[in-house]
């Protein structure tokens, strides 16, 4: 009664007609579906060469799993991807692997991706039942979620989210299970046709689904332009032993019933919550090819090779539809049926309402891929100012406000536009297309979309960014006060022996000989730290040297050098030093000068510190900065940094030496102040002869230097 | 009268100890300008505002004792906040050399790359990871591109390259408000 009163008054004001369903808005466009409906299904067709894309669906790329040369059968699998939300690819046809390159895909943005291209051998030799299956109906959904992924199943209606994944685990969580035959979009024809020849397979396949998932419900939306789809479709499950399990249920002909959330509102008057899947809320829709996948793999085995495409446009001469191989060239298809003019204008992937122009006329058809059109372009509109109409907020099949959207997302206000629920626009173009004023409205909500999760990233990339630089600085601070205290350390050290030494030597004047070998022992201690090896020969006989080489088995070579080094320093050492210091200090030994020497080299150390010693701490704690990140740099880079300094106070001390030695002669008689110039002079040159042959050590040793220094 | 003027007086008593109270109460530590600052600067780390760092500057703005319109990277958008935060007169963006659109990232050459580990000293993020003399490459995804390794390599194998769209990063253009449409459906039929 009410349904035809508003079908009436449809004739005379044509939006009467949104009475006649659930949800509000929508629009009634041309369909233009007998174009491809008036000729029969094309035969099937081999094409010279398949481009299978390894991302056909929603989530991660897939791997190959053939090389280029190799030769496959039809329906093995060629790729696929343990990493994550990913569909198998299979083989449409037998045939030769010869490349494994980038291809242009079947996306607005034109990008390239990775594609298996096959050259068919025409054989068309199959593998039957490759997935293995004993044919009949899993039994839990685990089960029929394995089959599934494997068959490399996606959602077929232009989503293209892998099936599998929309399947919930435990059994019973879906009460009713929808089968989407709506297919609203303009001039496609592909799921009609699908309905019209294989109803059962489409029927077999949701029983399939409903008994692995404990459906109580089977609810088919079938729009009511398409009465033979209707009609052999109820005759299919006239035919089942439970017929009651299945309705076929006519839905009014509007654009776009065929959208999820619009068909769910329709058939169960469920309005599907904004933040929410219809799987929350124990409902699952899927479209008709997708069941009648699920049916061949599940009884037959057979993985997801190929589908009805729909070849349509006013510019062709002979539409069809087409049991595509997946891989078919876009181009391939079109020119079966004859365009009236050459193809120089680019095709559309999908419907005129939601599909996109394709970069490239070359590219495949893809496992979501339903129609592909060839329109002759249409002249350019202008677009004019939005005139608040509020068409657009009339036609919305989500209750948006698309001119308020329009105008955040123009003025790049995105945090607005997601307020007024961007995310819940569906893209479906009705917006667009009765806005007076030709406003791309979709086009902006896209960019908005884009903009608003791209903003999102950086500000996550932005936060990381900011921790790591900041760990970082954290991390350089922590080893900048370790390294002063390191430093502050050893300097009070230093000091605190040259302060004992002083005072030692104040103290006890007589015993000289022992007293200053004591203090001298010390102020070793603390040199031989940095000095590393030298040390230990200036201070030891020839005995002890020989017996301290002795505990390093590794240097036979160095300690021979070492022995032969200190006797000729100890000849030295004695004919310089008998004239001046013969009357003082008769005995003191060539030891106890070599101590003197290692003293100053204590003082000179501690003098010097500000320059090198901080400047090899820095170059310590630097690299040991660096050896957070590799260890085996530290030793390289102290060895460089310490060898370098060596060779600068070796010429530093050679030239202080020819200074002191030509003063030396000149002073010779002054007998006060020669006791300390000659010593100074020895010093030098045992210091000197000590750092040559420390230098000549680390020649064939470079990695003793820390051991021998703590031997010391 | 006089009970009138006691009310009020008594009410301003009474909110001025509840002011003083809630300043003592709920006191901010910290410079929040500051925090502020550095939540808008684009955490490149690049250090062409002439500070060692995205937080220095903020500091300094913060302080009143820097221009508005240091951040290159930022550019004009983060000029405008930062003016806007700190209640200054915008500033125009100095002449900058043309910078190419969209995110760049260093990439070392591998083959090259004698493993002398300078650029991980100058990474300020730690996007570089790699040994001594041993090969070193980055870390794309934490890459701030601010190309502060690029010229402490002393062969040259360090490059900035632009981050190519992939299909997950991929999004539409902006339309062309002044542009005509071309619908792929005729309207009103
Ligand atoms: S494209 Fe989005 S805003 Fe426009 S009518 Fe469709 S759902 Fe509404
Ligand atoms: S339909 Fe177009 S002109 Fe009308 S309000 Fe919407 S955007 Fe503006
Ligand atoms: S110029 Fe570089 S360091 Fe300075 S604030 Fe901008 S991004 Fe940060
Ligand atoms: S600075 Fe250059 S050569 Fe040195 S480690 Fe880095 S990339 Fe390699």
């Amino acid at each position: 009664m009410k349904t035809g009163f508003f079908k009436f008054l449809a004739k005379i004001y044509p939006m009467a007609k949104r009475r006649l369903y659930r949800f509000s808005g929508g629009v009634f466009p041309r369909y233009n579906k007998s174009l491809s409906k008036q000729h029969p299904i094309h035969k099937s067709f081999i094409p010279n060469e398949l481009i299978l894309p390894l991302h056909q669906h929603v989530g991660v790329e897939t791997e190959p799993k053939v090389q280029v040369g190799d030769k496959v059968l039809k329906n093995q699998c060629l790729a696929e991807s343990k990493k994550g939300l990913s569909a198998p690819v299979h083989a449409p046809t037998s045939g030769e692997i010869v490349a494994i390159e980038n291809r242009t895909l079947p996306h607005p943005s034109g990008l390239t991706g990775l594609c298996i291209v096959l050259k068919p051998d025409f054989k068309d030799e199959a593998i039957d039942n490759i997935l293995k299956t004993d044919g009949k109906t899993p039994s839990d959904p685990k089960a029929l979620k394995e089959l599934v992924y494997r068959a490399g199943i996606v959602g077929m209606g232009g989503a293209g989210f892998p099936t599998f994944a929309k399947i919930p685990d435990e059994k019973g969580k879906i009460h009713t299970l929808l089968v989407n035959g709506a297919e609203c979009e303009p001039f496609i024809t592909c799921d009609d046709i699908l309905m019209q020849t294989h109803p059962k397979d489409i029927i077999h396949g949701a029983i399939i689904v409903a008994e692995a998932l404990g459906c109580e419900r089977i609810i088919c939306g079938i729009e009511d332009n398409k009465p033979e789809a209707i009609e052999s479709m109820q005759a299919a499950v006239a035919e089942l032993d439970h017929p009651n399990l299945v309705e076929i249920q006519p839905v009014p002909t509007v654009y776009p019933m065929g959208g999820q959330k619009q068909l769910t509102q329709q058939l169960t008057g469920i309005e599907v919550p904004a933040h929410a899947h219809a799987v929350d809320i124990g409902l699952l829709m899927m479209n008709v090819a997708t069941f009648a996948a699920i049916f061949h793999a599940v009884r037959h085995g057979k993985p997801l090779t190929s589908r009805y495409v729909t070849v349509s446009g006013l510019g062709l001469n002979h539409p069809f539809n087409i049991e595509a191989l997946i891989g078919t060239s876009f181009e391939d298809l079109v020119e079966l049926a004859e365009p009236k003019t050459k193809l120089n204008y680019p095709l559309v992937q999908g419907g005129p309402m939601m599909g996109f122009e394709m970069p490239n006329n070359h590219v495949p058809v893809i496992k979501t891929t339903n129609c592909i059109l060839a329109n002759p372009p249409k002249p350019a509109e202008m677009v004019m100012p939005c005139i608040r109409c509020g068409e657009c907020m009339d036609a919305c099949p989500v209750n948006l406000l698309p001119q308020q959207l329009y105008w955040h997302a123009r003025s790049h206000e995105f945090d607005k536009a997601e307020k007024l629920n961007l995310f819940d626009c569906i893209e479906c173009g009705c917006c667009s297309f009765v806005c007076p004023s030709h406003i791309p409205l979709v086009q902006y909500y896209r960019f908005a979309k884009g903009e608003v999760k791209k903003n999102k990233q950086e500000t996550l990339a932005t936060q990381r960014a900011k921790e790591r630089h900041e760990a970082k600085l954290a991390r350089e601070e922590r080893i900048k006060q370790e390294r002063e205290a390191k430093l502050k350390a050893k300097k009070e050290a230093v000091k605190r022996k040259a302060a004992n030494e002083a005072e030692q030597e104040a103290s006890t004047p007589a015993p000289e000989q022992k007293a200053p070998s004591s203090a001298a022992a010390a102020a070793r201690a603390a040199a031989a730290r940095k000095k590393a090896a030298q040390s230990s020969d200036a201070t030891t006989t020839e005995s002890t040297a020989t017996s301290e080489d002795e505990k390093q088995p590794g240097a036979p070579l160095s300690a021979r050098e070492k022995a032969i080094a200190a006797a000729r320093k100890r000849a030295e050492a004695a004919t310089e030093k008998s004239e001046p210091q013969a009357a003082t200090n008769p005995a003191m030994s060539a030891r106890g000068k070599a101590m003197a020497a290692a003293k100053k080299r204590a003082q000179a150390a501690a003098k010097k510190s500000e320059n090198t010693e901080s400047e090899s701490e820095t170059a310590k704690d630097t690299s040991s900065h660096t050896a957070e990140v590799d260890s085996p740099e530290l030793d390289a880079k102290t060895r460089a940094r310490l060898a370098a300094q060596k060779r600068a106070q070796e010429m530093a001390a050679k030239r202080q030496m020819q200074a002191d030695q030509t003063e030396i002669s000149a002073q010779e008689e002054n007998t006060a102040k020669v006791e300390e110039a000659p010593v100074v002079d020895k010093r030098q040159a045992a210091m000197e002869a000590a750092k040559k042959r420390a230098a000549a050590r680390k020649k064939p040793l470079p990695d003793n230097t820390e051991t021998s220094g703590s031997d010391s | 009268m006089i009970s009138a003027i006691l009310i009020f007086l008594g009410l301003a008593l009474v909110f001025g100890l509840l002011l003083g109270y809630a300043a003592v109460r709920f006191k901010v530590e910290g410079n929040p300008m500051a925090d502020q600052i550095d939540n808008i600067l684009p955490q490149t780390q690049c250090g062409q505002c002439g500070f060692p760092g995205c937080r220095p500057y903020a500091e300094a703005l913060a302080n009143g004792d820097s221009e508005v319109n240091l951040c290159v990277p930022g550019g004009h958008e983060v000029m405008i906040q930062i003016s806007e935060i700190t209640n200054r007169e915008p500033k125009e963006m100095e002449e900058v050399p043309e910078v190419a659109e969209g995110k760049i990232v260093a990439v070392i050459d591998e083959d090259t790359c004698i493993g002398c580990v300078h650029c991980i000293k100058a990474c300020p993020v730690d996007a570089i990871v790699g040994a001594t003399k041993l090969m070193h490459t980055v870390i794309e995804s934490e890459c701030t591109g601010c190309e502060k390794c690029v010229p402490v390599c002393p062969v040259d194998c360090i490059t900035m390259i632009p981050v190519e769209p992939t299909l997950q990063n991929w999004s539409w253009a902006e339309p062309d408000p002044t542009a005509n449409t071309r619908p792929l459906i005729e309207k009103f039929s």
